[in-house]
């Protein structure tokens, strides 16, 4: 999985590369620079056959759209993935104390009703085994 | 965060407690449908709850006095009672993104990338999601340009116009200065071993010595001047004493 990551990652800073050149013969340009001009040109079109090449080793890998929302606003995409282990982990949390929380209720509604409705207690342990009441 | 997370967890905590599954009042998983004869049985239990038939337990005799115990959950089913991040095994994950500052501005992220990537893509329309709105008209294939295309190409000599020099710019490298600040601890101290300046620099801390001797001296007199401890000043009382 990692080598068609590299190989994508490659071929874009490649292409990249190519385009900064690029901009520097344009940015001042001279006659002679056509040559130039004219190889950059058709080492961009190489590139993005290398890059479309590339798409069809990485078709199964999803993107979310929110780390495309984070780049376009200059930010660091690594913050995403940051945040949604920071959500899951709150979340994870939650339910845990939820579930936690639940148990201990039930231990203590099992021994209260116990005390209450004996016989029925018994017939429920019974039915449930002893696995109800911790 | 990270306290939270191992305070609640623990380190080698991959399973819940035993009872956290047998939680029996809950709805918990709708159990499978009942056999036809465990239906028949059904219309024992009061005719109200004959619809909830297939969430009994065990035939309503059996369960006589309670006609909605319903199956306990499957104790193997993954729930949020297990640590999720260390069942997908992503510690080390949230160890690298949780455990330290990550740098807020995407050229930290691509640091080599020419050009303003911190501004919003929307301020010069290069935002990837105009991208996915509305994808740019193209052909299936990229071919190469030959001569008669390339003609399309002839560029008149001089410099770009301001407004279309943007690439050029670079964000302000605060990152280099940091780096060095980082690399100089960890260099075996190549800068600090005696070299042909440093000599230079030990003369011109002498040749300033002298002044500076000579200006700490005069603070020293101006100091003990004003103090209350100063020979001077004490010698100065008597004299006002004396003029009383």
């Amino acid at each position: 999985m990692a080598e068609k990551f590299d190989n994508l990652e490659e071929h874009l800073e490649k292409f990249i590369e190519n385009i900064r050149q690029l901009g520097i013969i344009v940015s001042d340009f001279q006659p002679s620079s056509q040559a130039g001009l004219n190889q950059k040109l058709n080492f961009m079109i190489s590139g993005l056959q290398d890059i479309e090449k590339c798409r069809q080793q990485l078709h199964e890998i999803n993107v979310p759209l929110e780390v495309f929302e984070y780049i376009d606003q200059g930010r660091n995409p690594q913050l995403y993935t940051k945040e949604c282990l920071e959500r899951a982990l709150a979340r994870n949390e939650q339910v845990k104390g939820k579930i936690d929380t639940l148990t201990k209720f039930k231990s203590l509604l099992v021994s209260e009703l116990s005390k209450v409705f004996p016989e029925e207690m018994a017939k429920y342990k019974a039915i449930h085994g002893e696995d109800a009441p911790s | 965060m990270a306290e939270m997370f191992s305070t609640l967890f623990g380190s080698n905590e991959a399973q819940g407690p035993p009872g956290s599954s047998s939680l029996g009042f809950g709805p918990g998983k709708p159990p499978p449908p009942m056999p036809q004869n465990q239906v028949a049985m059904a219309g024992q239990i009061p005719p109200q709850l004959g619809d909830e038939g297939p969430a009994l337990r065990k035939p309503g005799a059996m369960n006589e006095p309670f006609y909605l115990l319903r199956e306990l959950p499957v104790g193997n089913e993954l729930t949020g009672n297990t640590n999720l991040i260390t069942h997908y095994n992503l510690e080390h994950a949230y160890n690298k993104f949780c455990g330290k500052k990550v740098k807020e501005k995407l050229s930290n992220f691509l640091p080599e990338l020419p050009g303003m990537i911190d501004c919003p893509g929307t301020q010069d329309g290069s935002s990837l999601r105009s991208l996915i709105d509305k994808p740019p008209v193209c052909g299936n294939s990229f071919s190469p340009l030959t001569g008669a295309l390339l003609t399309g190409f002839r560029l008149h000599t001089g410099p770009l116009p301001e407004q279309y020099r943007l690439m050029h710019i670079q964000p302000p490298k605060k990152k280099s200065k940091h780096k060095h600040k980082h690399h100089r601890p960890q260099d075996p101290l190549p800068q600090e071993t005696p070299s042909d300046s440093d000599p230079k620099k030990k003369k011109k801390k002498r040749d300033d010595d002298p002044d500076r001797k000579k200006k700490k001296k005069d603070k020293k007199k101006k100091k003990n001047r004003h103090s209350p401890d100063h020979p001077g000043l004490a010698g100065s009382q008597p004299n006002s004493n004396s003029l009383r």
